[in-house]
């Protein structure tokens, strides 16, 4: 029999600290909808995402029901859309991803993860297809979301994809000059990208991935923030940071346990393989739901003061050990992220100036998933956007960790201005990109930066 | 089940209930009252709400000792303390409460405390065959805290359910949830959920 403290503490958790399920994320391999022709292609698409994800919105809405955890997004990753692309002419792109979009729309499914492309050592005919199409693909499409992998430990840093990312993305904001850029949030570069994690923009279904599978992303940092909270407050002594990280790892299994046991049974209703649980932390807009309000909690009074990385490292280790032992099979990103945009904390330090792009960068060497949300000056020269990315991509892959760059350079816009994208993507103040220009030829030489010694591991 | 129970043959068995104010010893006076009389007790459940003592149990005793002698017995151990004690006969077999097949679900309801609100959703649930295996209630300053665990026969579709409770509570000014047990147990216990049957 549940005791009644037992029960009311997981009322608490689910009605007074809005816990929800952030995302099941179903997973869809797409290479069996090769064709010469690309109108097959794309009719191919539409009925295979159909016949495999046509309940989902609607089985998750009745699980999430029969719990009392909302399923908040419900979203597709499909293996990479560049793998379609071979052999097909430069609008072949954009004719994938509006089948995409119009068939999830269709099904009510929230976003659609794996326009992407895999280019750490090399960029194929079908992947520069996949590239030059991104402009087009993200402007005027709305739920197709596209990932870049240009480093890995095994292969290092791809330069030249990189170098050319930095002259994409201001291409990319420009076509969404009137949403303010809004396209480039749809745009994740990564090292080290995982094929498994069901989070937005970066969700493709990776090679060695069933058929189908779904995956699921918890939610909490309110949860996290206000259990921190009551155990100060309720404590009649100065508590200690090991006692704080105890109080962190007993939520992040509890969150942890909410999605494993709503992911399995929506896996088991659709009659697909369960995948994985990513334990990351992901903010929302939301005020209280936030990564930045844990760190307040925690003590650090401005977010980016010292004392900001030594605090998200212990978050981020205690999420991971309390969820790794609540779930079966942990994947994706799973840590904490600090997207800016999206959490109101954050981004009202960057407002204030507290929080900079390097102190961002630090934090991401200790926590997941990277520069994230992160908007700069529209008029940030390219090379030094190819700049930013490479140093965000060196620290994945000296670590041998995740990390990604979502940077939106918003055209017209000046540090400290106001963009607002609205919805799950949030506000933010613009971030200062300091020493602009002073890195071009570096990033001229273009080629690989090599894997780093420890990637010969065998 | 009682066919199998040690009771056997040349034993009575009965369901005792014993209330009182609660105060250390109690489940001793009883306990020993019961055994003085050469009984074994089968089965036990108590619980103590504000400052009283409730017991259930299930007492096979010798076929020469009467349901009077034990209610007389265990009256007598409560000493200065008065025990109200209530005796009747066990059923042979257990009655089932609920079809096979039913679900166990958490309802949780909140709100400014008045008359009659246990009442109301009480007869929702019993009207539909709903059977509350547990129920806990707590009002603190002013604020009610209802939890039943329920068992909810497989005909009825669930999200109709809680749309009916959800509705009661709007009336009533309370918070009402219906949710499978399971969320708890995962949140709560080692393991994700229950066996099935356990």
């Amino acid at each position: 029999m549940l005791r009644t403290d037992q029960i009311l503490s997981t009322i608490q958790m689910l009605q007074a600290e809005n816990l929800d399920l952030r995302t099941v994320t179903m997973g869809i391999n797409i290479n069996d909808c090769a064709a010469p022709d690309i109108n097959l292609v794309c009719r191919k698409l539409r009925e295979k995402i159909r016949s495999k994800a046509c309940r989902l919105v609607e089985v998750c809405d009745r699980v999430g029901r029969k719990y009392g955890v909302p399923v908040t997004n419900k979203r597709l990753a499909i293996s990479p859309a560049s793998d379609l692309l071979a052999g097909h002419g430069p609008q072949a792109g954009l004719q994938i991803a509006m089948a995409l979009d119009a068939v999830t729309t269709e099904l009510g499914i929230d976003l659609v993860g794996g326009f992407s492309a895999l280019v750490q050592k090399g960029i194929t005919s079908a992947d520069a297809t996949l590239l030059e199409s991104l402009p087009s693909v993200l402007s005027q499409t709305k739920r197709v979301c596209a990932s870049v992998n240009v480093a890995t430990t095994r292969a290092g840093i791809n330069m030249d994809a990189v170098r050319w990312l930095g002259e994409l993305l201001p291409q990319i904001a420009q076509a969404t000059a009137a949403q303010d850029g809004f396209g480039a949030a749809k745009l994740v570069i990564f090292a080290n990208i995982p094929e498994d994690n069901p989070f937005m923009a970066g969700a493709y279904l990776g090679a060695g991935e069933p058929e189908v599978v779904i995956n699921v992303g918890v939610s909490g940092p309110g949860v996290v923030s206000s259990a921190l909270r009551r155990r100060i407050e309720t404590s009649d002594r100065k508590l200690t940071l090991l006692e704080l990280a105890e109080e962190i790892k007993i939520t992040a299994f509890r969150v942890t346990r909410a999605g494993e046991l709503i992911g399995r049974e929506v896996a088991t209703e659709l009659g697909v393989p369960f995948g994985i649980v990513d334990l990351s932390l992901a903010p929302t807009p939301k005020v209280g739901d936030s990564i930045g309000e844990i760190l307040k909690v925690l003590g650090i009074a401005a977010i980016g003061a010292p004392g900001s990385t030594a605090a998200v490292a212990m978050l981020n280790d205690a999420v991971k050990k309390g969820g790794a032992f609540a779930s079966q099979s942990v994947g994706g990103l799973s840590g904490a992220f600090i997207p800016v945009a999206e959490d109101s904390t954050l981004a009202e330090a960057v407002r204030q100036g507290h929080l900079t792009l390097e102190k961002l960068e630090a934090m991401t060497c200790v926590c997941s998933v990277g520069l994230d949300m992160v908007i700069i000056p529209g008029d940030t020269p390219p090379a030094t956007i190819a700049a930013i990315i490479a140093d965000e991509m060196a620290i994945g892959v000296i670590n041998s960790k995740t990390t990604a760059a979502r940077l939106i350079p918003a055209p017209g816009k000046k540090p400290g201005d106001l963009v607002e994208f609205g919805g799950l993507f949030g506000a933010a103040a613009v971030c200062e990109v300091r020493n602009p220009g002073q890195s071009s030829t570096f990033i001229d030489f273009g080629g690989r930066i090599p894997p780093p010694i420890h990637s010969l591991r065998n | 089940m009682f066919e199998q129970s040690p009771g056997g043959r040349g034993q009575n068995r009965y369901v005792l209930n014993v209330m009182a104010e609660d105060r250390p010893g109690i489940v001793s006076a009883v306990s020993g009252a019961v055994a003085d009389l050469g009984g074994n007790i089968e089965a036990v459940s108590q619980t103590v709400l504000t400052g009283y003592f409730t017991l259930i149990m299930l007492v096979d005793v010798p076929a020469s000792v009467s349901g009077e002698t034990l209610q007389q017995a265990v009256a007598s151990a409560g000493g200065d303390h008065a025990f109200m004690v209530l005796v009747r006969p066990a059923t042979r077999c257990t009655p089932r409460a609920v079809p096979a097949g039913s679900g166990s679900f958490i309802i949780t309801v909140m709100g400014e405390d008045r008359p009659g609100t246990i009442f109301r959703f009480s007869s929702y649930l019993a009207e539909r065959g709903v059977n509350i295996v547990d129920l806990y209630g707590d009002n603190q300053q002013g604020r009610f805290v209802l939890v039943s665990q329920v068992q909810v026969p497989p005909k009825w579709d669930i999200g109709m359910l809680q749309a009916d409770l959800e509705h009661i509570g709007q009336e009533l000014g309370f918070t009402v949830r219906m949710q499978h047990e399971n969320v708890f147990v995962a949140t709560n216990e080692l393991r994700l959920q229950r066996e099935a049957g356990a």
